[in-house]
């Protein structure tokens, strides 16, 4: 076995041990990356020099010496973030996001800064000025998206854990695509100081990793307070100690009502099965609840709320203080109009063209003002279904990995892939992604959501889960 | 038919830069002075991944100047994004509470053109962080034009409130005395020092005119005002420019126009005015204000100016216009009831701030915060003079040689070579009154300006020197006693 084989707690539990030293498990780490990068392009920027500084000035932590790779979204102090578009150029950030901050200062080592869809706006990972990034377990296929990289990373064994964000999605769809683990945690649960945002009312950052109790050990790191955030904050202390036999007894666990007539790919509907089964095996109770304003409206409810955020979080890019700039401009508006039209994604402009429309003087109340309200009520929605159920189980998305390039036009699928994703970030919930077994050599994944600031005991219903399917291998990353 | 006549109908918005030693979304320093882009961080840069946090302590100061605008507080109000570009807004949006202010309605009192009482009311004060400096290498200054513009962010976020009028202002006059008195209560307040000088306070009005044929005129928002002076003034002109339309049968065009004070004219804005549109800042919660809290600041609202000034009056007889004077500077004010609280007698006391210190001050250029003689001092000082220990003249030699000397009392008085223990000051003063009270005819002689050779006035100087066995300086009676018949 390479040591890069290794999940975060085993690595962890063999460098205190001093069964290798954290060197040798970079140096494992690097050999898996050399290899496979090539066919996976998971990484914008490689950070190998600094993590060999990191490594020179013996970390300490309860990470030290573990490898990791961070969303290129989430602000590295002297490290160039892109957030995958030409308008950030060579931008540097002065300063760390706070979830790295947190990982760094418990030790861990920045292998690089991985691709994703432009400014977290996409479900591929092809949306990136830099080129689309495939799923290791099939390179033909997309690894999902907007944090495709770094649910491929882990996927491909490059490193045993990373961090991205999830705005509608972008946590859960890419890990259930790669065969990793991933939560999106409760909104104000990690702060998002230093993360670059898209919509700041829905935006959380999350880990990935190949087990649940190395889910537990990130969040148990990146999961504190940050007086930088003031979103972030503590209704209660959380512990996310893993324990070896959690118990779902007597729990419920209710499908969505509204969702039962959808169409899912056989190996999600297969997997459904297959997971009830397991819970109530285990003692849980399956149920139903109905979520009708969810299912009507969350949609545009999002998209709404989404693209109005998001186009006045990019009115910063003008090209003045940081990023790409255009000097030969003959005046402010031709410099502004330039940075930006140049600067930009085609999907980027279209979703803020869309947003500066939604909130247009004229529009405002009808879109806008309306899709704050829709949120209130979806909100109240999920909180009645909590006081009758304890989980809801559903998929991440309703369809296998498709391959890269290829379209999918049928629009009422693509509506109802978001409604399994979208209201969960309307709601501010946890929603864990998690691994129930291969078909065809292609990792099925599903979905757990839980009320407001559950999401511990979402990671221990994980741990009841991950004992029955087992968790997922190494993708093979290509290789032949 | 009957002559036209015109009513103003005037808004006025005020930008305050509020007190504070850190900015309104980041701990930065607010010294503007500082280097350029020396104050800064990526909070207040906008860098992407920045987020706001709130500083409180701009919460209380914005409830101050809420108390002092005799509005109230809302227990709960939100920030939102106002978006334009320009190269001095780093985030492409200003972060404002203009929809769900902190602040309620209030008003602030002026005199209308008949000498009434009218109250201007006031719609609502709210937060807001301020934009950045733009430096231009056009040699007029303006970014239109300019080759080359430079950027400093040291003022980007330091905290302002806005203050919205109704459009109850019908002149220049009463627009002056609004933001006057406006000014004066908020730093009684404590909410803001508003040094004019340092740019702390911008004036915008919004400008209208009535016909008394029915025609109302479209509103005309004119911009660039930083004094009452440049307020005043391009009030006046706008007044002008309307009417002279208006009669002429023309329309007065809504449109924003630019105050040129050098020029003393308004004239259309070439930068157009951004289409703006708000949507709740959602990285700041809603800002909750119980009302524990109102109350805490509430109890921190110091006496504001005319209260006092009524006060001065009422019950220490002070003169109105002196009450008024003393009143309009607040740490005068402080310093004047220290020297009543040391003692002094409140009408005398509040003379001698009135005409000396103040005389003091303007000679030297000083603020009554710098000024050396302390209040206990001047209190003893004008103590002595009023228990007849030296003279009036006698005190006010001692008065400017403490000042100039920076030196005690005593001191003063040895030097000046003053006896004391005479007949002088108050109790000569009583003396003289009492005698010109017995002698009326003569009175009315001198002061009928028969008595060309001062006679009279030797005459009745005699008396007085009688009826202090001596005791008084002749030269000083002599000076009294012209002063006591003027």
């Amino acid at each position: 076995m390479e040591l890069y084989e290794l999940n975060l707690h085993d690595a962890i539990e063999g460098l205190k041990a001093k069964k290798f030293s954290p060197e040798e498990l970079f140096e494992s780490c690097k050999k898996r990356i050399d290899s496979c990068e090539d066919k996976i392009h998971a990484f914008i920027t490689r950070t190998e020099d600094f993590a060999k500084s990191q490594l020179a000035s013996n970390p300490t932590g309860i990470f030290a010496g573990v490898p990791t790779v961070l969303k290129d979204n989430l602000c590295t102090k002297g490290i160039r973030t892109t957030a995958a578009s030409k308008i950030l150029g060579d931008w540097r950030p002065p300063y760390d996001a706070t979830a790295w901050k947190y990982l760094r200062e418990a030790g861990a080592i920045l292998m690089g800064k991985v691709n994703m869809d432009e400014f977290a706006m996409g479900n591929t990972c092809g949306n990136s000025a830099f080129g689309p990034t495939a799923n290791p377990n099939d390179i033909s296929r997309v690894p999902g998206g907007s944090s495709g990289g770094s649910a491929a990373a882990v996927s491909a064994g490059y490193v045993p854990f990373s961090l991205g964000s999830d705005t509608g999605g972008s946590i859960r769809q890419p890990a259930s695509y790669c065969g990793v683990y991933g939560l999106k945690p409760t909104y104000g649960m990690v702060s998002r100081y230093g993360l670059i945002s898209y919509g700041s009312s829905l935006d959380q950052i999350g880990p990935f990793a190949r087990t649940i109790q190395d889910l537990q050990l990130v969040m148990s790191v990146i999961g504190n307070y940050d007086p930088m955030d003031s979103s972030c904050f503590r209704e209660k202390a959380h512990d996310f100690t893993h324990n070896e036999n959690p118990s779902i007894k007597g729990k419920k666990i209710a499908l969505v009502k509204e969702f039962q007539d959808f169409t899912l790919d056989a190996p999600i509907a297969d997997a459904m099965n297959k997971i009830k089964k397991i819970l109530e095996d285990e003692g849980a109770i399956i149920t139903e609840v109905s979520l009708p304003v969810v299912a009507r409206y969350a949609v545009a409810c999002y998209y709404a709320l989404a693209m109005s955020e998001a186009h006045t979080n990019l009115e910063r890019y003008d090209g003045v203080r940081f990023g790409y700039t255009v000097k030969d401009a003959a005046g402010i508006k031709e410099m502004f109009e330039r940075v930006r039209s140049d600067g930009f994604g085609a999907e980027v402009k279209s979703r803020i063209i869309a947003g500066t429309c939604l909130t247009e003087p004229t529009r405002c109340e009808e879109y806008y003002v309306a899709a704050t309200k829709v949120r209130t009520l979806i909100a109240q929605e999920f909180s009645r279904a909590f006081g009758e159920t304890d989980f809801i189980l559903q998929p991440a998305t309703p369809s296998m990995q498709p391959k890269i390039g290829e379209v999918d036009d049928d629009e009422m699928k693509g509506y109802e892939a978001d409604l399994y994703t979208l209201p969960v970030n309307l709601a501010g919930l946890p929603g864990l992604s998690f691994f129930t077994g291969y078909a065809d050599k292609l990792p099925v994944g599903l979905q757990l959501i839980g009320p407001r600031w559950s999401d511990a005991e979402l990671l221990n219903a994980g741990v009841i889960i991950e004992r029955h399917t087992g968790s997922p291998k190494i993708a093979n990353g290509g290789a032949e | 038919m009957a002559e036209l006549t015109f009513t103003p109908v005037i808004g006025i918005e005020i930008h305050i830069r509020l007190k504070s030693d850190s900015k309104l979304f980041c701990s930065c320093s607010t010294d503007t002075d500082a280097p350029a882009n020396t104050n800064i961080c990526p909070v207040c840069m906008g860098l992407p991944g920045s987020l706001p946090r709130l500083n409180h302590k701009v919460v209380e100061q914005g409830m101050l100047a809420g108390f002092a605008l005799n509005c109230g507080i809302r227990p709960k109000s939100l920030f939102f994004r106002k978006s334009y570009f320009y190269p001095d807004l780093p985030k492409g949006h200003q972060v404002s509470q203009c929809d769900l202010p902190i602040t309620t309605s209030g008003y602030i009192e002026v005199h209308d053109a008949n000498g009434n009482l009218k109250k201007i009311r006031v719609h609502h004060l709210h937060l807001e962080e301020d934009v950045g400096s733009l430096h231009h290498s056009a040699s007029d200054g303006r970014l239109e034009g300019a080759d080359t513009s430079y950027v400093d962010y040291n003022r980007c976020g330091t905290p302002l409130a806005e203050i919205v009028s109704e459009p109850d202002v019908a002149s220049a006059s009463e627009a002056v005395e609004y933001v006057m008195n406006l000014r004066r209560r908020v730093i009684y307040s404590g909410a803001s020092d508003v040094e004019l000088e340092k740019g702390m306070m911008r004036f915008d009005a919004n400008v209208s005119m009535k016909c008394s044929d029915g025609r109302w005129g479209h509103k005309v928002e004119v911009k660039n005002m930083n004094s009452f002076k440049a307020l005043e003034r391009a009030i006046e002109f706008e007044i002008k420019r309307q009417k002279k339309l208006m009669l002429n049968g023309e329309d007065v065009i809504q449109e924003t126009r630019h105050w040129n004070d050098a020029k003393g004219i308004t004239s259309p804005s070439r930068v157009k005015e951004n289409y703006r549109k708000f949507i709740v800042e959602p990285d700041l919660p809603p800002l909750y204000i119980t009302q524990e809290w109102i109350d805490k600041m509430r109890a921190k609202m110091p006496e504001m100016p005319d209260v006092k000034a009524n006060r001065y009056v009422s019950e220490w007889a002070i003169p109105r216009e002196v009450a008024d004077v003393i009143t309009d500077d607040k740490n005068l004010a402080a310093y004047f009831e220290a020297c009543v609280a040391a003692g002094a007698n409140p009408v005398r006391a509040s003379h001698w701030v009135r005409t000396e210190v103040l005389r003091v001050l303007n000679e030297n250029q000083l603020k009554i915060k710098d000024f050396k003689i302390k209040p206990e001092v001047l209190a003893a000082l004008v103590s002595r003079v009023d228990e007849g220990k030296i003279s009036t003249t006698q005190g006010k030699e001692v008065f400017d040689y403490m000042f100039a000397n920076a030196c005690g009392i005593d001191e003063a008085v040895a030097k000046l070579g003053i006896t004391e223990g005479g007949v002088a000051g108050n109790a000569l003063n009583d003396i003289i009154a009492a005698v010109i009270k017995a002698n009326p005819d003569v009175l009315e002689e001198i002061k009928s300006g028969k008595d060309k050779k001062g006679k009279k006035l030797k005459f009745l100087q005699g008396l007085v020197m009688k009826e202090t066995k001596g005791q008084a300086k002749p030269q000083e009676v002599a000076e009294a006693i012209a002063e006591a018949v003027k």
